[in-house]
């Protein structure tokens, strides 16, 4: 049973590193179709066409597509992701730099969204008295773009009660340097609970922005699956027991409840790595959504790949977790 | 189980989709109606908008109802109402297109996989599964980024990520039906293969497929907006709405609504095909 | 039909000794989809210390509501009204606020479900939801209920999730739940309809030895009411909201009062119903040969000996195999025929009565053409001379076409004028009213889907219909009218019929042979009346005293079929027979069926596959 176990991992493994193969497969014929030189860039604008061919050459860009995607496929598994045409600096450095800051903000996000979706479907379950008009406008949010949810955010929170800032991670930027690069833990460390709160309050605005629609979407999901839950025969064999309404709810109803739940987590993940971009843009939050923007801007097309690319492993890694709790909550689920 | 039980689960509306006691069908029909209005509406754009929605037409940032602006003027000039509404009629029927060819493509993969099975089904569903595993929205925008700026790129860059959902649901979806004995039952009364899939497999899908697509129409303008938003769309100086709110971000603090409309405008279509979609589901049920 | 309970039976059986339970005037309604509706009209019932209660009637009487009522289950969002009590022993479980309600569940009742999967908890272990039953965490109480429900391991078993449990160890455990803190009445709902005949003996032998044992009372809700009349000292029999009939089970079944009563007696199948004469061709020495010239009586005893003899289909040896997810995830060969041979005649019907996973209805869809992975020979005619009806008439009909369409289907090819007059005669043939041209499967009952069903299959009539549990999910009454109408179509359209079926009763009424498989092989062929009244295998003879019925002991077949992917070597029934010998393990043993030597043979020949057979006991005639 544990050889059954370890085999069944070792296929879901397996199965991960194949998905994270056909990303860079599609990644690097969006770079072949993009049209993006490095040579170009390389050489500068004003270079001769000659100058560009002949750097061309000496980058191995004319080699045939097979070797060039090795040779980047070599160079993504040692932690290289090209140079960004827009900061010219290694991409694995732009994207060490900033993805703390965007981890912060969606494991923020992230909390949000499960509260927000566990009152979401609780109240509704347990027909709160008041909550419906609540429910109500967490739906409107849910079919709000993420930017004009920012916008809004911005006008009421700080332009009209300056409540919270609008804009970046921290008020003094130099205030914490490291060790962690997340700020919140960063502060801590260095005994600064102001400025713990201050890099809370820059996380409150654009961690709602993108909590809104995942809150309601898994929301939505835990409410069906509470209702087919509760009114399933083995809850009434509970209640036969004698089991208090606490006792059936928490040993019967959630564990049964989790799974369709979890699933829908792991892709609100995705989501939110989309929703990022987005949002990091409209509040200048210094994470790889604000670096991946930018490079959209200017048709940076490697910048753009490379954050594709990371944030697309933490997405399918993600997932793959959400599949083993999965099966863990649920012992007919089979891995595979 | 007698009288307490729960309504028969009928198969013709699939298990997902469950009718609440007495629920009323008047306002899932005023949804559906306002859908088709929105269609409409979105088709008359062109006549209805008062003002050229490219070139300037009055000073910039002009206030609401100034000059015979309803909405005012942009930062260029340019009527804001008149970007909206040909923003809005973009937004729409490019989103509607967006879902039927998802939905046309997951149609095709779906019926063939669930039908076939064996080998034909295990592939299709290898590489459905392939692209459902990735982040959609993320791989849109990477494509959007790879094709450059224009309106097709983002049909495109949308579409590819959006049809596996449709060909996994509506596979599923055959699969079940496929199973029923009523399958058999005309498999024995004689009846050949492509009828059985016409006649007796398809018709059972097109509730799911339908309520499936009219659920999305909201999830994707929300994502073609991003997308315009973070200028992936069409080129300036054509009115979008995300990109219009890009755009005039700096005026947020001054003069907030020209930022602010375009993506209220957004929310109207975005809620309006949600609120259909919700009607939509009811009504099947209820039909079911 | 009168609702109102008949005075002098009311009267007539009150129980004796102290009461348990006790409803009195108990009306209850219900809200279903925005419509309020009475479902119970004052309902007045005793139930006395250490008696067994059946309560029986048909889909929609009310009778699990009034199961749910007694327990305080009635779900909030049907909005009950009640009016009346529940009373058990002090407590009215139809007003007595939740606390109370519970602790009364908790102390002094038990319940039994249905659908046992269903009603365990999928993601909890076994062992844990039995000791959760008991108020303890101490695995070895757990183990004790268990035991005393007799599911063999109960250590091994308490780390199992239901779904790796059969059917019946499932709803054993169920049942160790109910017992557990020795509770003054169980009630159970349905308990054995999911199971198969052997196994509803066994659950329903366990649930009587609790009551023999704990002293509890039970109330046993069923539609059938053999399974009552098998345990119940009294039976209540419900219909539509009200007890129309209440006695000792003996009144009940012998001198039933109400017209209703009478009604589900008289549909009632069982080893004894009166049958009409069969219209198979008549054997030989039935053949009418008076007035005839020597010559003709010779040759019209040569055609019946020959028509009589004529097979429509053959099988030799036949096999087939699934692959199916095995327990350790890989693909594994399920065997669902391991080699059937027998012969299908023209004219006659043939039951095939087995348990699930005995193959039966692979056989049938075998003969069918629906499994293309089959081995060893098959004959049979045209596919086009094949129809089918399937056990669930509803869903063999496609759900969004009228009966017109379905039925045209079948006559392609034919001119519109004829269609229209084929489908009229075949609609009036069935007994359907032609407006049920227009109607889809979802607007009608149940037992028009399956004449609908019949019509399809019969409006060109095949040479063979095939028919798998037609009437499995029919309430009684409408099955037997539809088993009637098969009779007669089969008679009028001179058909062959291969009926498969779960319950012997059903195939000793509808059949003139009948074909008896266990794990994917046949153990016993014959002629009716032969196989009824004198079974040769011990697993024939299991199944017919698993027949529910009044006064019949119950059945003494161990446990339950094993997985038909990994059957034992041997005779495959030898681990539950009684009367295994060390030898029915090996080789090719029981696995090939020979002519019964020590009868006189009528025209069909009686054939079993247990070498042993000469040396059973003669079985206990069945009255």
């Amino acid at each position: 049973m544990n050889q059954l176990l370890w085999k069944k991992i070792g296929l879901r493994l397996a199965t991960l590193v194949g998905i994270l193969f056909t990303l860079t497969i599609l990644l690097f014929v969006l770079e072949e179709i993009s049209g993006f030189d490095p040579a170009a860039v390389k050489v500068g604008a004003n270079a001769s066409p000659e100058a560009i061919q002949a750097e061309r050459e000496r980058m191995g860009l004319n080699d045939p597509i097979l070797v060039r995607y090795v040779r980047y496929i070599g160079g993504v598994v040692q932690g290289d992701l090209g140079t960004s045409y827009r900061t010219v600096h290694a991409i694995t450095d732009d994207i060490a730099m900033y993805l703390p800051a965007s981890i912060e903000i969606v494991g923020f996000a992230f909390v949000l969204a499960v509260l927000g979706a566990s009152f979401f479907a609780i109240s509704s379950q347990l027909r709160w008295p008041g909550t419906s008009l609540v429910r109500g406008a967490m739906f409107v949010a849910y079919t709000t773009p993420g930017f004009l949810l920012a916008l809004f955010g911005i006008l009421l929170f700080y332009r009209t009660w300056k409540v919270f800032p609008a804009s970046g991670r921290i008020s003094d930027p130099d205030a914490l340097n490291g060790p962690t690069g997340f700020f919140t833990i960063d502060a801590l460390l260095a005994g600064r609970p102001d400025l713990f709160a201050d890099v809370v309050s820059h996380l409150v605005l654009p961690g709602i922005a993108l909590a809104a629609i995942p809150a309601v979407a898994i929301g939505r999901v835990l409410r069906s699956s509470l209702s087919q839950t509760i009114t399933s025969d083995y809850i009434r064999t509970a209640q036969m027991k004698g089991l208090s309404e606490w006792r059936v709810l928490t040993r019967h109803v959630v564990r049964n409840s989790l799974p369709a739940t979890l699933s829908m987590l792991g892709l609100q993940v995705g989501f939110m790595f989309s929703g990022l971009i987005v949002v990091e843009k409209v509040f200048s939050y210094p994470g790889i959504g604000l670096y991946m923007a930018n490079a959209l801007g200017v048709a940076d097309f490697p910048a753009i790949s490379g954050g594709t690319l990371v944030l697309g492993t933490i997405y399918v890694v993600s997932n793959t977790v959400v599949d083993f709790l999965q099966s863990a909550a649920d012992p007919r689920v089979e891995l595979a | 189980m007698t009288a307490v039980a729960v309504a028969p689960r009928s198969g013709w509306a699939s298990s997902v989709l469950r009718l609440r006691a007495g629920d009323s069908l008047v306002s899932s029909w005023a949804a559906v109606g306002l859908f088709f209005l929105l269609t409409v509406f979105a088709l008359a754009a062109r006549a209805i908008a008062p003002f050229d929605a490219v070139q300037p037409t009055g000073g910039p940032r002009l206030g609401i109802m100034v000059q015979g602006h309803i909405l005012g003027t942009d930062q260029v000039g340019r009527d804001l109402l008149s970007r909206i509404l040909l923003g809005l009629q973009t937004s729409w029927l490019t989103a509607l297109l967006i879902v039927a060819i998802g939905l046309f493509i997951g149609m095709v993969i779906g019926t063939t996989a669930g039908t076939f099975g064996g080998w034909v089904d295990t592939l299709l569903m290898r590489v459905t599964d392939m692209f459902l595993s990735l982040p959609s929205t993320l791989v849109a925008v990477a494509v959007a980024a790879s094709l450059g700026p224009s309106l097709v790129n983002t049909v495109i860059a949308i579409s590819i990520v959006w049809w596996p959902y449709y060909a996994r649901i509506i596979r599923g979806e055959i699969r079940s039906w496929a199973a029923r004995p009523h399958v058999e039952a005309a498999r024995m009364a004689g009846v050949s293969w492509p009828r059985i899939m016409v006649k007796h497999l398809i018709p059972g899908v097109i509730p799911t497929a339908i309520v499936t697509a009219s659920l999305d129409v909201g999830a994707v303008v929300l994502t073609l907006a991003s997308l315009s938003f973070l200028g992936l769309g069409q080129p300036a100086p054509a009115p979008e709405l995300g990109a219009d709110t890009a755009k005039s971000l700096v005026e947020l603090l001054s003069s907030w609504w020209i930022p602010v409309l375009p993506g209220v405008a957004v929310m109207i279509l975005s809620l309006t095909a949600n609120l259909a979609g919700d009607g939509i589901r009811k009504i099947f049920q209820a039909k079911g | 039909m009168s609702v109102a309970v008949l005075p002098e039976i009311a009267e007539a059986e009150s129980p004796a000794g102290p009461l348990v339970a006790q409803l009195k005037g108990l009306v209850v309604s219900l809200e279903r989809r925005g419509v309020r509706s009475e479902i119970l009209h004052g309902v007045d019932l005793d139930i006395a210390k250490g008696e067994i209660l059946g309560v029986v009637g048909q889909s929609g009487s009310g009778k699990s509501v009034l199961a749910t009522t007694l327990l305080g289950l009635l779900p909030a969002s049907s909005k009950p009204i009640i009016e009346g009590a529940a009373l058990v022993g002090e407590v009215d479980m139809a007003h007595a606020s939740e606390a109370v309600r519970r602790q009364v569940r908790r102390e002094h009742l038990g319940a039994v479900f249905q659908n046992p999967m269903t009603s365990l908890n999928p993601t909890m272990r076994v062992g844990k939801q039995v000791a959760e039953a008991a108020w303890t965490k101490d695995a070895e109480e757990a183990i004790t209920l268990m035991n005393r429900v007799a599911i063999p391991q109960p250590a091994e078993r308490l780390s199992s999730f239901p779904h790796q449990l059969s059917g019946g160890l499932r709803q054993r455990v169920m049942v160790a739940m109910a017992i557990a803190d020795n509770p003054d009445l169980i009630i159970a709902d349905e308990p054995t309809t999911a199971l198969d005949t052997t196994v509803q003996a066994q659950v329903l032998a366990t649930l009587k030895g609790m009551r023999d044992t704990i002293g509890c009372s039970i109330i046993l809700i069923t539609h059938d009411l053999g399974v009552a009349a098998q345990v119940a000292d009294r039976i209540a029999v419900i219909y539509s909201g009200s007890i129309v009939e209440l006695g000792t089970s003996r009144q009940v079944l012998e001198e039933p009062q109400h017209e209703y009563t009478k009604g589900l007696l008289a549909s009632r199948l069982t080893l004894t119903t009166k049958k009409p004469p069969s219209r198979a061709p008549k054997p030989v020495a039935e053949v009418d040969t008076t007035g005839m010239s020597a010559k003709a009586a010779q040759k019209a005893l040569e055609q019946a000996r020959a028509k009589l003899r004529r097979p429509i289909v053959e099988m030799v040896d036949l096999t087939c195999t699934f692959k199916v997810k095995g327990p350790a995830g890989r693909l594994v060969d399920l065997n669902a025929l391991r080699g059937v041979t027998t012969r299908v005649y023209d004219g006659q019907s043939m039951a095939i009565v087995g348990e699930s996973g005995s193959g039966k209805s692979t056989l049938l869809r075998a003969v069918a053409g629906l499994e293309t992975k089959i081995g060893g020979d098959l004959i049979k005619p045209a596919q086009a001379e094949i129809q089918m009806v399937f056990q669930d008439a509803g869903a063999s009909l496609t759900p969004w076409l009228r009966t017109e369409s379905i039925l045209r289907e079948r006559l392609r090819g034919i001119g519109r004028e004829q269609q229209d007059r084929m489908i009229a005669e075949t609609l009036e043939r069935v007994g359907l009213p032609q407006e049920i041209m227009h109607a889809r499967p979802k607007e009608m009952s149940g037992g028009q889907c399956q004449r609908v069903a019949l019509a399809r299959a019969t409006i060109i009539p095949p040479k063979v219909l095939l028919c798998d549990e037609p009437t499995s999910a029919l309430d009684v009454t409408l099955a037997g009218i539809i088993l009637n109408l098969i009779r007669d179509l089969q008679s009028e359209l001179n058909m062959t019929v291969m009926f498969v079926t779960h319950d012997l009763a059903v195939a000793r009424f509808v059949a003139d042979r009948i074909a008896v498989m266990y794990l994917g092989r046949l153990v016993e062929v014959g002629p009716v009346e032969e196989v009824t009244r004198n079974p040769r295998h011990p697993y024939t003879r299991a199944l017919l005293e698993a027949v529910p019925g009044a006064g019949i002991k119950l059945a003494t077949v161990r446990g339950e079929a094993p997985s038909p992917v990994n059957p034992p070597t041997g005779c495959a029934y030898h681990p539950r027979c009684v009367f295994a010998r060390p030898e029915c393990a090996a080789g090719d043993i029981g696995t090939v069926l020979a002519r019964v030597s020590d009868e006189q043979h009528g025209p069909l020949v009686h054939e079993v596959a247990c070498p042993h057979y000469a040396d059973l006991k003669p079985m206990e005639v069945v009255k």
